[in-house]
């Protein structure tokens, strides 16, 4: 007889999907709405709807980091001034001596201040809230005096076209950016060893270490990892603000970790999604978008749309109560 | 209030005006004309009512004194038969800024009113707007860049000599024209603050012989004002007045002088504060509060912008007037400043 | 049965001391190939220092440890793996929000090419296959840990083990939650594990279980082997004797 007893009715497989839908359901409705309530205010239009993801991309793909480090079971609140500090070198560095070395710079800097991040918490087993929230300030003061409060104008053509206004067969850069990080961030994530460690690393540590993986090395790679996508972000706000400042990114951090955990990916580790956490951000954006053109007041704004992430995330987050 | 609110919005660097003495100039040196010179005939308003317009808001952040410019916008738009589609609010943030304005430009509106988070690399947030022809005014600073006329139709400010003279006067007022005065400035290139400050002490030196500031002390970081101050009060106990550059920071001026039991040192200082005024109003330090007119700001740049609309052109730098508020007159300050009525507190004490 | 073959595990004279507190000493052992031997004694005797020892965890300070007859030092449980030495810890070292293949292919997943993308096909089919054999009953490869129950949980615990030593799989109290009916469940999956020639040494505090399942039963207190006895030799008075050394005639 088979020791595989199939038990359709508790099938625990199928309220995890079910879970992990809520997101799609949830951006489907608010778009629904929208584009019955907006019909007639421009909200259906290809601009506006292309205008959505252009103007979400930089969350997106710091939302991909955040789905690596919250997955891991560690959280990264230094992301926007990861973004600030990287635009500003990549501004510049550009500025001083041209594109490759502006890009490198912007993405180097996010790539050390994660690596910094993640040596701390990898090897001296600090906590990862603590480590990055001091870090968020200390980097926003790096950001705060590497230019001197200053906006750092950017003027390379070929810049701003790759990181910002530019287009490629048609198709705007930022969202070109946008679907090479989630394609990638969700092959890392779902198909290799090194996402499956990560997920088994913020599930279980103790397993994963008894299990063979090298947990500090994880922590290490999600956090430099974050710290680089935040780095691109940084690169994709220059490019598309043609100049850096020391505010980018300042108030990012609350969206992107809406947008993750509203995607589906969990605060305490072991569960996340990329497209989850994409789709998380569009929704975002979507309702910033929405909600100004139906032309409700800034404070109805606020009301509406923090009514509504918190629907979304008490529905993403029903698993923890079975 | 207000001056914070502008301190966070432009960046310290961003914005060099010289303060020519005696005379409020634009963040690129316009000269100032004054908002009343501004006037919509009849016709015109009649014209612009036909147009069935509409405008977006797109601010930098909201608070009270943006509160007060948005409903002096409003109200004047009412006035001219335009609706107003959007708001927004940007959160000191300038990419969200960029976001906002393309945003509210699906709903092609005829105008936008807005206040550049940072003026000096605001060009690509407004340029899609510029672009798309809609009218643009702005509040206390125009993008980098931007011509008058061609991309704007104008910046509306305070007439910032005249507060920090309004001061210096309410100072002399209250003590009959003499005696030793403290001097608290706000250290920090920022031309707002910048240019009251600087009012205030040469319309002391030049008009008031019999008035001497014996204490000076520049306030960089606001949230360290409680220090300076009682720093200021250890040093110079025997002060008949202290000028401090805004309100929060006067606020931390009372609380020092409080707990040194001093009840007959006056503050004079700028900005509608809730405290402040209570404090004002139950006869204690606070003598006089100099306040913008905001919402005349929003009306101003409202009539700006609707003229364009008619290709007229405005002056390119509009200031707003300022009143003295004390004791006395603390409703009708609170009336032309913020056009709202004083909070109960302060009016019941007033009483 | 297990008499003729060489032992798979020796151990000889291992001596632990954490600091100058003496753990483990004098401890000798040899576990053959299809033997299920268990460790007893009371709490703080010394067998989880044991079990340690042998899983790589912590280096024994003298004593020599055999593998197939090999001198073998071993300082990770990672080394412990390598020579086919598993355990089933007492919390079971599951990654309780992942699916069962992934658990039991958990830090050495199966990859398709050099690109190193995960092959789950091989991993899930090979769950399938491995479940059945040995008749642990969950819903199927892709359930997802915590809504397993106790008795399943240890069964896939117990099963990755299996799946993946090829000498010995340690047991820490496999059955110290379950419910009566689980606990079945898992000593037959057990038993499974010397029907494949794989030694077991378990650790477990009721002698019931002991008397069940195993071949010969190691006594320590505090730290000293007492004696180890042949299940069909003795009986739960002679133990219970050498795990509390009230009675005389110990050793």
């Amino acid at each position: 007889m088979s020791g595989t007893v199939q038990d359709t009715r508790r099938n625990p497989a199928r309220r995890i999907d079910w879970q992990q839908h809520v997101v799609y359901l949830g951006f489907l409705a608010i778009f629904v709405f929208f584009a019955v309530v907006l019909r007639d205010t421009g909200f259906l239009t290809v601009r506006n709807l292309s205008n959505i993801v252009l103007q979400t991309a930089p969350v997106t793909i710091m939302a991909i980091g955040l789905v690596f480090v919250l997955s891991a079971g560690e959280i990264d609140l230094s992301v926007g001034s990861t973004v600030a500090v990287s635009a500003l070198s990549a501004a510049v560095a550009l500025n001083g001596w041209g594109l490759v070395p502006g890009v490198l710079a912007g993405l180097g800097a996010g790539l050390l201040i994660g690596a910094f991040n993640g040596a701390l918490v990898a090897w001296l087993r600090l906590p990862s809230f603590l480590v990055t929230l001091a870090t968020m300030g200390l980097f926003a003061g790096v950001a705060r005096s590497l230019t001197d409060l200053r906006s750092i104008p950017v003027t390379n053509g070929a810049f701003t076209g790759f990181f910002g206004s530019g287009t490629l067969f048609g198709i705007p850069s930022l969202v070109l950016w946008t679907v090479a990080a989630v394609a990638f961030g969700h092959l890392a994530f779902r198909e290799t060893r090194f996402g499956a460690h990560v997920l088994a690393t913020g599930d279980n540590p103790r397993a994963a270490l008894v299990s063979g993986i090298r947990v500090p090395r994880v922590r290490l790679a999600v956090l430099t990892l974050s710290g680089g996508l935040a780095g691109l972000a940084g690169l994709l706000y220059a490019g598309r603000l043609q100049a850096a400042k020391y505010t980018l990114g300042e108030t990012d951090l609350m969206t992107v970790i809406a947008a993750t955990i509203v995607g589906g990916t969990l605060l305490n580790g072991g569960k996340g999604s990329i497209v989850g956490a994409l789709v998380g951000s569009l929704m975002m954006g979507m309702l910033n978008n929405g909600l100004i053109l139906m032309g409700l007041s800034v404070s109805d704004q606020m009301i509406v749309r923090g009514f509504i992430i918190l629907v979304a995330v008490a529905l993403s987050l029903r698993e923890k109560a079975s | 209030m207000r001056t914070l609110v502008a301190l966070l919005t432009a960046s310290i660097l961003a914005a060099p005006a010289l303060a020519v003495e005696g005379i409020t100039t634009g963040p690129n040196g316009e000269t100032a004309t004054p908002a009343a010179d501004l006037i919509l005939s009849p016709d015109e308003v009649a014209t612009i009512r036909q147009g069935h317009h509409t405008a977006a808001l797109a601010w930098h952040e909201m608070s009270e004194y943006t509160r007060a410019v948005d409903r002096g916008a409003r109200d004047a738009f009412a006035d001219l038969g335009i609706e107003v589609v959007a708001q927004t609010d940007a959160g000191f943030d300038a990419a969200r800024q960029k976001a906002d304005v393309e945003t509210v430009l699906a709903k092609h509106p005829s105008i936008i009113l807005s206040l550049p988070v940072d003026p000096a690399t605001a060009a690509p947030v407004f340029q899609p707007a510029v672009d798309a022809g809609v009218k643009l005014a702005f509040v206390d600073n125009s993008p980098a860049g931007f011509v008058h006329g061609r991309d704007y139709a104008a910046v509306v400010s305070d007439d910032l000599f005249q507060m920090g003279k309004k001061a210096a006067d309410a100072m002399a007022a209250v003590l009959g024209g003499k005696g030793k005065l403290g001097y608290i400035y706000h250290d920090a290139d920022f031309y707002v603050t910048n240019q009251r400050d600087g009012a205030f002490k040469a319309t002391i030196e030049a008009d008031f012989p019999d008035m001497e500031i014996v204490a000076e002390q520049g306030m960089a970081d606001p949230a360290r004002s409680e220090e300076i101050a009682q720093a200021l009060l250890t040093q110079n106990p025997d002060l008949d007045g202290i000028y401090v550059t805004w309100a929060e920071p006067a606020l931390s001026v009372l609380a020092a002088l409080k707990a040194a039991g001093n009840s007959h040192t006056k503050i004079v200082t700028l900005d509608l504060n809730e405290p402040a005024a209570l404090d004002m109003a139950t006869g204690g330090n606070f003598a006089a509060i100099v306040a913008d007119e905001a919402y005349d700001i929003g009306q101003t740049a409202a009539r700006a912008s609707a003229a364009a609309l008619l290709g007229k052109a405005a002056p390119p730098f509009l200031v707003v007037d300022s009143l003295a508020v004390t004791r006395d007159n603390i409703a009708e300050g609170w009336q032309r400043s913020l056009h709202t009525d004083a909070p109960v507190s302060v009016l019941e004490a007033a009483k | 049965m297990a008499r003729m073959t060489a032992p798979v595990l020796a151990l000889r004279d291992i001596r632990k001391t954490f600091g100058g507190v003496v753990a483990v000493e004098d401890f000798s052992l040899d576990i053959h190939p299809g033997e299920i031997v268990a460790l007893v004694g009371d709490n703080g005797a010394g067998k989880s220092t044991l079990i340690k020892i042998i899983s790589g965890v912590h280096p024994p300070t003298s004593g020599a440890l055999t593998i197939d007859g090999a001198d073998v030092t071993m300082s990770s449980a990672t080394m412990a793996r390598a020579h086919g030495i598993e355990v089933v810890y007492q919390d079971l070292a599951l990654a309780d929000r992942q699916s069962v293949y992934m658990n039991l292919f958990l830090g050495r997943e199966r990859v398709r090419n050099r690109l190193g993308l995960l092959d789950r096909r091989a991993m899930i089919a090979e769950t399938a296959r491995l479940v059945e054999e040995l008749d642990v009953r969950i819903p199927s490869p892709h359930a997802i840990i915590r809504d397993l129950s106790g008795g399943q949980r240890q069964g896939v615990a117990i099963a990755r083990a299996t799946h993946w030593a090829r000498k010995l799989v340690l047991l820490d109290e496999p059955t110290a939650a379950l419910g009566v009916a689980e606990t079945a469940r898992v000593e037959e999956i057990i038993l499974g594990l010397k029907a494949r020639r794989i030694g077991v040494l378990m650790i477990s505090h009721s002698l019931d279980q002991v008397f069940r399942l195993a071949d010969r039963i190691c006594v320590l207190r505090r730290g000293r082997q007492i004696g180890v006895r042949r299940t069909a030799e003795t009986d739960k008075n002679e133990i219970v004797a050498m795990i509390t050394g009230v009675a005389s005639g110990v050793e």
